[in-house]
């Protein structure tokens, strides 16, 4: 091959490319335009709308936010690609508080430390997250003084009721005499309520087509109970993980590695019996719950289409039942916190796995970039906007927000919200967290399905955690 | 194959015309025909009507399947009433409780969808006859090898070739622009195409070409007069086929794009989970509604070229 | 790569019988090169001309340039050597008035470029412990393959996952080529309002693969859906079709053959279509039985159409991971393959184990490929 073809290829490529590259033009000087992808929903879509509305940069440049609205169902596959194959178009993105491990170890979210030090200000709005949202949103490792992210939607799981089931007359004879205790009716006697309590929900209200139901036939079958119990994503994991901990239980602990281990904790009897809990549960629900596809999407969507009592679900997905255009039990709601375990003393243990979503900066965005998001965090933080937030549909765990007596007014849940926030923990942020969901979730899909029991599930989701995190170098 | 005929009486347009090859049959056989396509198209038909439903109806039990009671021929659970609303909602709607009424954008994922499967299909249709006329008239070494390894490009599942894809469209900068992903397309419809185009040339006589050469005309000339022609049916019909493969690709769609260049199969999914809301069936029904016109009428219109496009290529000798 | 099957698949194209072949021989109504045509170079002559060379040279640096440069550098290099061959072949086909090379250069390059360059990236990166989310990199060799086929852990998965693919290849591929071939019958025959009805059946494939897997959870939801409540009327039970593995499997794979049953019966069409009628004709007047005219008249035209819709079909088959991830996510002994492979290399970002497992599955496939292209050439030769 003769050097002369070599440097005449190189050269129309390279010239290819150019005119090819110079089509994309660089912004002008006072313009920040910050590229953030977020998932396509209405948290993040009244966001950008304040953004629009309201921002004034203090540094007085123009700062414009270029958001990317990515349907949720691809959003993890979008973003994911986007980073790993180093497209670096992103200046900021929304993620889920599990995904900090793998892209923080990969070099993608950046530490902000820096800035947040540099801001007093900052530093003491910081200060106002609520801590179980703070260390699973911001920090990584897990609980450490490293700072990642800020809520950009905060989420528990909560009780959502039907009013007019739950507190008509003869349901409530019938109820207590079957039972000996009341059915509760209203929120507070729902955040009363108890696994044992909520089983018997479950049970009392199974009912086929034509039976009575709140004095009248009922025109479908309908189910007291729903939680989550799907295959995808973690869409069982979120509901076990709470009863795991409420029996006194644990999933593996990553704050203790490299000292923790996945066996004999994760199997443990205490979290067996938990996970067998929760499956003795699932005959009382709706029969999709045998498919292995009752996600928080199907559960809810059998509540709004009013085939169940009650459902535990994200509040997230709160803004559609009250909308009558999509729910047709709109104005028969009442919410509670989620139930609990009455422990030995008669006092409530109450655990949870919170929800909800953060949002970070990318390494390799500019300092002007990172100064002008670092400004526009400060100022989504604030309680001024996040009131507005709440009021519009979000929630906040600023404290200052939640704590103010009119927060409760903006939607019927916030009632349970500043009373949730103090038992919500967290699943794993560690980088090999989609391995470890993905197997959990497969595995408890078998017993969810009836293929296998609840000790061979945890035994196998043990041996597979305890091997993958050795593997991986993160226990001995 | 049938004559075209220049003018065509309304009894033939309305199927009646009649093809050597094929034998006939009456209204009867129309009838069992009507009730097995019927029969066959019944999913999509529910798709069509959920699109005039409003969520509430959406999944009602007793489905909702009439638009009209046929004058309380039918029983009211049984009913639903009409509504254009998911049809207005693609192009815009409130993405908040009682937010504003904002563009979806959805106006210009169709242009897209429309614009990207278009130009990439027509581009491999060219790229692609070109190459197929190479293989089956000019044969390489190893021809057999290079057409199977053209093939073997499909095997693999997508995922595979995607970081790489990525990166080199970054690297040249023509990540989310049209221009990538219409390159990426053509590579995509390429296999299909040549395979497809060569079976059409591999098959035409070549004595009039023999002859052509001989009485002195250029292989140009041979190419765009005599053998071109002849496959103008298969061209059409390998430009359905592309058509209907690249209308719904979905990931390469979905990690190429950028806001400007979204497709529709990718943005379709806001109705799959809309705002955290679960399905939104109208919605995600007018969408897909809206979606299979373009190619329904393609193929529509293209049926008798489809037809005798496949009967031409691959049979007639 | 398929020399023995291919070889064979050559020539026999004198009669309608081998239709078939029409498709898939790839070497006939050939012209040779004109007789002035100067010698091809030799494969290690340093020439312009000499395209071979350049693409083994190519194909030898790219690889050594993706391992050893920065991706960046790694690309251009790659770039400027996919130039060179483009250069190569062109200069090759001025010198020998070589049209065939000219024609196929542009297909080629752009194959080259968006899908095999690609294509040998993962292949190099299947050799190495890399997950694309960490950006290290070590040569681990024959690692991730031996991993895939013996590790206790990863090789039952993995086997278990191929035989579900294999029930759902098997399944989907036949019933797609049976109602194909049924419905193709119907259509064949010329009556009233054909056009329209056909189109009718042709809808399912224009579909979007999201819409349908969508709508088909809602037609077999236990609670909502339309089968449910068809079942539900007749045996006054709860019956939720997805509940077990044949369910789920029984299914996707409706959802699957009715969105591509479409496909077979527009090929096999074309087929049955194109029987000239004068030998129907000769055979009612020889009063040949309606099976044995279908067998020695009809089918001939058709076989050939129907293996290379098998042959696709089987292709996409082994692909099979959308309407497993909308109707079952992988639930209840639905777990393919190419869903594992996704969640491998796309969730989990395992690249290289996802690549090698790739690998293997297209290993799979390119021998069956081969075994029905042989099968397929052997039967017609007999016939």
């Amino acid at each position: 091959m003769k050097w002369q073809t070599k440097l005449a290829a190189t050269a129309s490529a390279a010239a290819l490319a150019m005119t090819m590259g110079v089509a994309i033009t660089p912004a002008s000087a006072a313009d920040v335009v910050l590229k953030m992808a977020v998932p396509d929903w209405p948290p993040t879509r009244i966001m950008k709308k304040f953004f629009d509305e309201q921002y004034k940069a203090p540094s007085g440049n123009k700062v414009i936010l270029d958001v990317d609205f990515i349907p949720w169902p691809d959003f993890y596959t979008r973003v994911n690609a986007s980073l790993t194959s180093g497209e670096k178009k992103y200046n900021m993105s929304v993620a889920d508080s599990q995904w900090l491990g793998a892209f923080v170890e990969g070099g993608y979210f950046r530490k902000v430390n820096d800035y947040i030090d540099a801001d007093p200000g900052l530093k003491a709005t910081m200060a106002e997250i609520h801590p179980a949202f703070y260390d699973a949103y911001s920090t990584y490792p897990y609980k450490s003084k490293n700072i990642y992210g800020f809520p950009q939607f905060p989420d528990v799981l909560v009780t959502y009721g039907r009013k007019d089931i739950l507190c008509n007359d003869d349901e409530q004879k019938n109820f207590k005499a079957k039972y000996n205790t009341k059915l509760p009716c209203t929120g507070e006697e729902m955040d009363n309520i108890d696994w044992t309590l909520f089983q018997q929900i479950g049970e009392f209200f199974q009912r086929k087509k034509g039976d009575m139901l709140a004095g009248k036939p009922a025109d479908d079958d309908f189910y007291g109970i729903a939680y989550q119990a799907g295959k995808g994503y973690d869409f069982a994991s979120m509901q076990i993980n709470g009863f795991i901990w409420q029996a006194g239980g644990d999933i593996w602990d990553e704050t203790k590695a490299p000292n923790s281990h996945a066996e004999g904790v994760v199997n443990s009897p205490a979290a067996v019996g938990a996970l067998d809990h929760y499956l003795s549960l699932l005959k009382y629900m709706p029969p999709v719950v045998k498919t292995g596809t009752m996600d928080i999407f199907k559960s809810d969507e059998l509540f709004r289409e009013g085939k169940v009592a009650m459902n535990i679900d994200w509040i997230g997905l709160g803004e559609a039942s009250l909308d009558p255009k999509t729910s047709k039990v709109s104005d028969k709601l009442v919410f509670g916190m989620t139930p609990g375990t009455r422990g030995a003393d008669g006092k409530m243990i109450r655990w949870n796995n919170l929800g909800g979503q953060p949002f970070v900066l990318m390494t390799w965005n500019t300092d002007l970039q990172n100064k002008e998001g670092m400004d526009f965090v400060k100022w989504w933080l604030s309680p001024a906007i996040q009131n507005e937030f709440a009021a519009g549909g979000g929630q906040s765990a600023v404290k200052s927000v939640y704590t103010d007596a009119k927060y409760n007014s903006y939607r019927p849940w916030n009632r349970a919200w500043a009373a949730s926030l103090d038992w919500q923990k967290d699943v794993w942020h560690v980088p090999p967290f989609f391995d470890l969901l993905t197997q959990q979730q497969d595995q408890f899909d078998l017993a969810i399905t009836g293929k296998q029991d609840a000790k061979t599930t945890l035994n196998n989701v043990a041996k597979y955690q305890e091997n993958l995190l050795k593997e991986q170098g993160l226990i001995k | 194959m049938a004559d075209i005929i220049t003018k065509t009486p309304i009894w033939e347009k309305l199927g009646f015309r009649k093809a050597s090859g094929v034998s006939e049959a009456g209204w009867g056989h129309t009838a069992l025909a009507a009730i097995v396509s019927l029969i066959y198209f019944f999913p999509v038909l529910v798709i069509i009507i959920t699109s005039f439903k409003l969520q509430t109806d959406a999944l009602a039990v007793p489905a909702k399947l009439f638009p009209t009671s046929l004058f309380g021929l039918l029983p009211e659970s049984m009913t639903f009433k009409p509504t254009l609303e998911n049809f207005t909602s693609v192009f815009s709607r409130a993405f908040t409780n009682g937010g504003a009424v904002e563009n979806t954008g959805f106006d210009r994922f169709f242009f897209n969808s429309l614009f990207i499967a278009g130009t990439s299909v027509l581009l491999a249709l060219v790229i692609g006859t070109l190459a197929a006329f190479g293989f089956s008239r000019y044969p390489l070494k190893g021809n057999d090898t290079y057409l199977f390894i053209i093939l073997t490009t499909r095997m693999l599942p997508a995922v595979v070739v995607i970081i790489p894809v990525m990166l080199m469209l970054r690297v040249v900068g023509l990540s989310g622009s049209y221009l990538g992903i219409i390159l990426l397309y053509t590579a995509f419809n390429l296999p299909f195409t040549i395979w497809m185009m060569k079976s059409f040339f591999d098959e035409l006589s070549p004595d009039v070409e023999d002859a052509a050469r001989i009485d002195g005309s250029s292989d140009r000339r041979v190419f765009f007069k005599i053998c071109l022609p002849q496959v103008l049916a298969g061209l059409a019909a390998t430009f359905v086929f592309g058509i209907i493969l690249t209308w719904n690709e979905f990931l390469f769609a979905l990690l190429l794009s950028s806001v400007d260049t979204r497709t529709v199969p990718v943005a379709m999914s806001q109705a799959v989970s809309g705002g955290g809301i679960g399905v939104l069936w109208g919605l995600l029904a007018a969408i897909e509604t809206l979606f299979l016109i373009p190619v329904f009428l393609v193929t529509f219109f293209m049926q008798n070229q489809l037809l005798r496009g496949v009967t031409f290529g691959t049979v007639k000798r | 790569m398929c020399r023995s099957a291919c070889v064979g698949l050559r020539a026999k194209g004198n009669n309608a019988t081998a239709d078939f072949l029409g498709m898939l021989h790839m070497t006939t109504t050939a012209l040779p090169p004109p007789p002035t045509a100067p010698d091809a170079p030799a494969f290690l002559t340093p020439a312009l001309d000499n395209w071979r060379g350049a693409i083994a040279a190519a194909l030898v640096l790219s690889v050594i340039a993706i391992a050893a440069l920065p991706a960046a550098a790694a690309f251009w290099t790659v770039g400027a050597l996919v130039a060179l061959v483009a250069a190569t072949f062109v200069v090759n086909a001025f010198r020998r008035h070589y049209y065939g090379g000219l024609l196929v250069a542009p297909a080629i390059a752009m194959l080259f470029v968006m899908n095999i360059f690609p294509l040998l990236w993962s292949l190099g990166l299947s050799f190495f412990a890399y997950q694309s989310n960490r950006q290290t990199m070590k040569f681990v060799g024959l690692h991730n393959y031996i991993q895939a086929l013996t590790s206790d852990i990863k090789a039952p998965e993995n086997w278990a996952n191929l035989q579900t693919t294999a029930v759902f290849v098997v399944c989907t591929v036949a019933a797609q080529m049976l109602v194909g071939f049924l419905l193709a019958l119907l259509f064949a025959k010329q009556f009233p309002l054909r056009r329209y009805l056909l189109i009718l059946v042709l809808t399912p494939m224009m579909l979007s693969v999201v819409a349908v897997g969508v709508f088909y959870t809602y037609y077999y939801d236990p609670t909502f859906g339309l089968v449910s409540q068809v079942v539900n009327r007749m045996c006054g039970c709860q019956y939720v079709l997805m509940s077990n593995r044949a369910g789920a499997i029984g299914g996707i794979v409706f959802a699957d053959a009715w969105m591509w049953s479409p496909f077979v019966m527009l090929l096999v069409l074309a087929g049955l279509v194109s029987v000239p009628k004068y030998l129907y004709e000769a055979a009612s007047i020889d009063r040949v039985s309606s099976w044995r005219s279908f067998w020695t008249i009809t089918f001939p035209y058709i076989r050939g159409l129907l293996m290379l819709a098998l042959l696709f079909r089987t292709i996409e088959a082994f692909k099979l991971a959308d309407l497993v991830i909308l109707l079952t996510k992988g639930g209840n002994g639905t777990m393919t393959i190419s869903y594992h492979v996704l969640r491998i290399a796309q969730e989990q970002n395992k690249t290289s184990e996802g690549a090698a497992l790739s690998y293997l599955l297209l290993f799979v496939v390119i021998v069956l490929t081969n075994l029905y292209l042989y099968v397929a050439n052997r039967r017609s030769q007999e016939a």
